[in-house]
This record gives C-alpha cells, structure tokens and sequence, in this order.
C-alpha cells in the first residue's frame, strides 16, 4: 500500500480565489499587495462560478476562499454553493469578522469542507494590538462553532519577534479549540512586511527555542497537526515558494487577474492576464507573465546547475525582487547566493534597534 | 569458530527483541495507562498459557533423557509443582492486581485476534521445525532476564496502583529465564554444526522475535478502531484515487484505497489488517504493512485511531 504525491508535475491542484481586498484587520505583516484592488474592480458571482468550474476541468482539487476578508462579500454562500457543484474542496481563510458562527453555518449548509482562521496571539490583548482591532474574541468563538458544525479547522498564526516565545501558548489554544492543525507560520519579509521587518524579525535563538517547543509538542500525539519550518532568512536554503511558480498553484485577484503567487503582481513588466479576457486555461498555460518563471529555463547561475533546483526552485522570485531588484536572480535568503549578505545583514540586525510597527488600513475594509 | 556463531544469535537479539518496541519503550517509561496496561496483561496472559504446549512439543522431539529431564523443569516452572507455584498462577496474580477477575483472564474471553494469531504461530512453528530449530526459537531468554528486572523496576516506579505482590512473575524470570536460556544456548551450540544449521538457528530466532513483536502489535493495535476521518473526499482520476483533506491530496494506489474503506469505525486495526492478511497468509509483515500505513494516515490527518 502506498500513498504519494499526485502527479504529473504542472498541473494546477490549488486555487485560491481571492474574492476581495477588503478587510476588517490592519496586520503590519499584510502580505497582500501596497496597491490594493477597490471594490468596484472586483469580480462578480457569475464570473467566479465560471472560473470555479474551469478550475475542475483543469484538474484542481482544492480551492481556497480568501481575500482580504473572504465574508465581506454578501454572495459567498452562493460562492461556496458553485464550488462545491464544481466538486471543488472548499476551503474558508477567515478573520472570524464580519462572520459569525450564524453565517458560518449557513456556509456549511452549501457546501463548505473546511476553516482556516487567523489568530494574531495566544491571547486577546496582544492579538488585537497586532490586528489592530478587537477581533481575538470572535476568532474563538468561530473556532468553536467551526468544530461544533464537524468542519475540520486550522488555526493560522503569522509569528515574528513579538509572538513567538509564545509558541507553547498557542499550541495549546489550538488543543482547546480542538483545531485539527495549527501553521505557525513565520513573516515573509515581502510588501507590508518588508517595511516592518526591523521590527518583526526574531533572533536565531529565539527561533532555536521556538522549534524545541514544537518537536515537544509533537510527542504528545498527532493532533494537532502542527506546521512549523524555520523560516527562509535563517535556514541558509530558499523556501520552495508555491511549491515551484506556475506548477501547481495559482491565485485569482480581486481584479481577476491570474498570479502564480501572492506577491506576483509587485513583480514589474510582467503581464499576467485576467479571467475577464480569457479563460482561466489560457491564462494558467499561456499568461506571459506565469510563463516567465515557469520551469528551469529562466534560471542563471548558482541555480542552473545546482542539484536542489529541483526541490526549491530558486527560492522565491518576489523575494530577489524586494530585496535585490531584479526577480530573475537567486532567491538571496540562499546561502548559495552571491547576494546572501542582504539577508545576513537583516539577520544580525541588533534587537535593541528595533523600530515600532506601522500598521496598515485600507478604508475598503470598513464597508 | 562458534564465537562467531554466538554473536550472531545475540546480535539479532540486540536488533529484534521486542525491548525496542515504542509499547514496551512506553511501558517501561511509564506511559501507559491503567487501561492499556490491563489490555496487555490479559493478552499476554494467552501467550503464558502457550509456553507449556510448546515445551511439551519440544520434549516429543529429543531422544534424549537428560535432554528432556532438563527441558521438562520448563514446564513445571510455568504450571508449578505441588510444593510451588507456577508462572501461570503467578501471572493470574499480577491480573488480580491490576484490577481484573482472575477467572475471567484465565478464560482467554477477551484475548484479541492478533494476540491469538502471533501466539499460536509460535506453537505451529515449534510443532513444524525440528528440535534444533525449536530451542533456537526460545533463546529469547538470553534477553528475558535482565529485561524482566528493568520490567519490574519500571512497574514500581511508575505504577504504583499495581500492587506490589502482583510483580512476583517479572522476579520469578529474572532467575529462570538466564539459567533456561544458557542451557538453551550450549544446546544450539552444540547441535549446529554445519553452516546451514547455523543459519536455521538464526532464523529461527528472528522469527521467535518477530512474532513477540506481532503479540504486541496485536495489544496496541486490536484496542484501536481506525476511522476515515468524516470531511475526507476520494476522486477517481485515470491514474487512480485521490484522497483530498484540507490543504493535502495524497495518490493512493489500490490497497491503500481498500485499506482505507474498511477504515469505517467499526472494525477495529486487526480486521483491517485481516483483509489483506487473508489474501497474503504466507507473509507474516503484511499486518505490519497495514499498520505502519495506518499511522502515516493518522498523522496526515486522513484516519482517527479511535479507542
């Protein structure tokens, strides 16, 4: 008996549907865009239904809701309805605000198959200071109604210097959620977060400390599944972003435009095309600007002939861009990379310099 | 030129002895709970109540007087003597003291299929290999002496609900199974003298090991009721089934896919292993297999081993 990875190497399994840039949070880590799509811009139902069942005729199997704030949109049931009778696995990203464990049910009821939630913190005072709003309450009481409807749950928590000596804390908010699986889930230093790094990036002990607290976490059982990888600036290797851009995942903007990744559009001269023009088939297999990446072709030196290329796939192209300029080079959080002092210059940054957040707000959000 | 030989016995004890298994590493450390540690017990109890008979098939091999005066005491050790009592009994003793009516253990009601499989597959081996081979089988010993002392040592420390009285079993052994396993081995020593009966001996012992690891197995896993967990979907695609949970989709081949249909909570592992064991009856680690491919499952969140 055997069970593996589904095959063959591109084939588009994940789409996530980013249904809004709208939303109620003001995370200084936001690693959506700077520019920000308004809400006239955004895609109607029938064209999200129409991109859904396109999705399954290309093979996906999971589609993500996400956003922004995936239920600031009034259609999401009707969203999640479609999904479901294109026999996608739906699966809610959710602030736990405006829904309510109300809205959450009637989500259930057309279809819904799993919850994905943000927390900030392992407790209320602290995780409403980084979302910026009072929220933490809502998220467990969410979380709660998620297990109580039979959906399977994942906490999500973005950690940078200020959570995470509190990795025991919210593992253990994630077992009294009875969460199936937490993502601790470190900063990606790209767009909002980028302008905050000084200030969110832990040292390398507390990182050490952070994963000893994991791996005895884990002894206690299978549940919850707990997803930790030491972050990219720290492990001298790429992360593989996207598990390898235009291979298996793409995202559908607010604004209907088809990215290999999240951070993609920050990217200059690329042109991706967008499901108001061409089917989401074109736009997945022949896009310009998902071609660029695609496979090994665009690869320069140490990459070309580097025997990991397989497994990383040059680290992450927006990142080369944010911190280099120029998304065709070596992902520089690579040890391999001749640019790696950038990365290593952040790392040993001196904690006590540490500058305070900026908090972002997109009036959008209020609506 | 026998030295090498030795070696080779204890090596594959080193290696195989069921003092490497994550129940009896949990047991000893503790970890186990009243329930768990009753479960064992009761099983176990089936395997204690196997010795006799095969010592007795044992005996019915050798031509030997003092061969069999000597492989006799076995038996007398486990059914005891009018002027002692025997390793039966005292086992029955450590059930009281964990909790459970003795007669009901002694019943053998609550044995589990798994337990009873790897037991009686220690008889049919003795009955179906000649008598080197069969004390070959038994040269577990050389370990059941100190790994008892641990046993009891552990049982005092970290189970302190276990009367005391109850442990006089894991004492008994500690000085009987050294001096069975040094006869056991000057025997083996001895009577192989060829290359080839070098290597029946081994295998003989390795697979003694293996089926105390299936008793074990056969503890831990028969208590458990795999189930599917309810929000798993499966897809048929031309290159077979997809089994998709929440941000995974795992390609399962054919028996993994069965396997994971009989996954439905009522059966517990052991049927579910009993499936494919039915089909593969000469391949003893096809149990194993199942398994080893269950806990994978438990930990990508596909299956739940309930209790």
């Amino acid at each position: 008996m055997s069970a593996g990875a589904p095959s063959p190497s591109v084939r588009l399994l994940n789409l996530v549907a980013e249904l809004t840039h709208r939303c109620p949070l003001q995370c200084p880590y936001c690693s959506n865009p700077l520019a920000l799509a308004p809400r006239r811009d955004e895609l109607d139902t029938a064209t999200w239904t129409r991109i859904f069942r396109e999705a399954a005729d290309l093979g996906a199997v999971h589609l993500g809701l996400t956003g922004g704030e995936p239920s600031v949109r009034d259609d999401l049931p009707e969203l999640v309805a479609s999904a479901r009778d294109a026999d996608l696995y739906t699966h809610l990203v959710t602030a736990a605000r405006p829904l309510d464990p109300a809205g959450l049910a009637r989500l259930r009821t057309a279809g819904l198959d799993s919850v994905q939630i943000s927390i900030q913190d392992a407790e209320a005072g602290p995780s409403d200071e980084i979302a910026g709003t009072e929220s933490f309450a809502a998220k467990c009481a969410l979380a709660r109604a998620t297990r109580e409807l039979g959906l399977p749950l994942t906490l999500n928590v973005v950690l940078h210097r200020r959570n995470l000596g509190r990795v025991g804390e919210l593992i253990e908010l994630a077992r009294e959620l009875d969460a199936d699986r937490i993502e601790l889930a470190n900063t990606q230093y790209l767009g909002w977060a980028l302008r905050n790094r000084d200030a969110l990036l832990p040292t390398r002990a507390a990182i050490e400390r952070a994963a000893e607290v994991v791996r005895e976490a884990r002894r206690h059982g299978p549940r919850p599944e707990i997803l930790f990888v030491l972050p990219d600036y720290f492990r001298g290797r790429p992360k593989p972003c996207t598990g390898g851009w235009g291979r298996r995942h793409a995202i559908v903007a607010p604004d209907g435009r088809v990215l290999p990744c999240h951070g993609a559009s920050a990217l200059p001269d690329l042109e991706f095309w967008s499901v108001r023009d061409h089917s989401l088939a074109d736009c997945w297999e022949r896009s310009p600007g998902i071609d660029a990446y695609r496979g090994e072709a665009w690869m320069r030196e140490p990459c070309r002939s580097c025997p990991s290329r397989g497994d990383d796939f040059g680290g992450c192209r927006c990142q080369a861009f944010a911190l280099l300029g120029d998304a065709a080079r070596t992902d520089p959080a690579c040890e391999l990379s001749p640019d790696h002092a950038v990365v290593r210059a952040a790392r040993e940054e001196d904690p006590a310099a540490a500058t305070s957040l900026v908090y972002r707000s997109t009036s959008a959000g209020r609506g | 030129m026998t030295g090498a030989f030795e070696a080779r016995l204890r090596g594959i004890l080193d290696e195989h002895y069921h003092h490497r298994h994550p129940f009896n590493v949990r047991m000893h450390a503790g970890e186990l709970s009243p329930d768990e540690i009753r479960r064992w017990v009761r099983n176990r109890y089936y395997y204690q109540t196997r010795i006799p008979i095969k010592d007795g098939a044992i005996l019915t091999k050798s031509e030997d007087p003092t061969f069999r005066r000597g492989w006799i005491r076995r038996i007398h050790d486990h059914d005891g003597t009018e002027a002692r009592e025997g390793g039966l009994d005292l086992w029955l003793r450590l059930a009281e003291a964990t909790g459970q009516d003795r007669r009901e253990v002694a019943s053998l009601a609550r044995v589990l299929p798994g337990v009873r499989r790897a037991c009686d597959a220690y008889v049919a081996f003795v009955e179906g290999h000649d008598l080197l081979a069969s004390v070959a089988s038994s040269l577990t010993e050389l370990r059941a002496g100190p790994f008892l002392g641990e046993r009891a040592e552990a049982f005092e420390m970290h189970y302190d609900w276990i009367a005391p009285e109850g442990l006089a079993y894991f004492r008994s052994r500690t000085t009987q199974a050294p001096r069975d396993a040094e006869e056991g081995m000057a025997f083996v020593l001895a009577h192989a003298t060829t290359s080839e009966d070098e290597a029946r001996c081994a295998e003989a012992l390795l697979r003694k090991c293996e089926i105390l690891g299936e008793l074990l197995d056969g503890v831990v896993w028969g208590g458990k009721r795999p189930t599917l967990v309810p929000h798993a979907r499966t897809r048929q695609e031309a290159e077979g089934a997809l089994l998709v949970l929440p941000e995974r989709a795992i390609r399962l081949d054919p028996s993994a896919e069965q396997i994971l249909r009989a996954c439905d909570g009522a059966r517990d592992a052991d049927a579910v292993a009993a499936v494919f064991s039915e089909r593969h009856p000469d391949e003893p680690s096809v149990a194993r297999d199942v398994y080893d491919f269950l806990e994978q499952m438990e930990q990508l969140g596909a299956v739940e081993l309930r209790a």
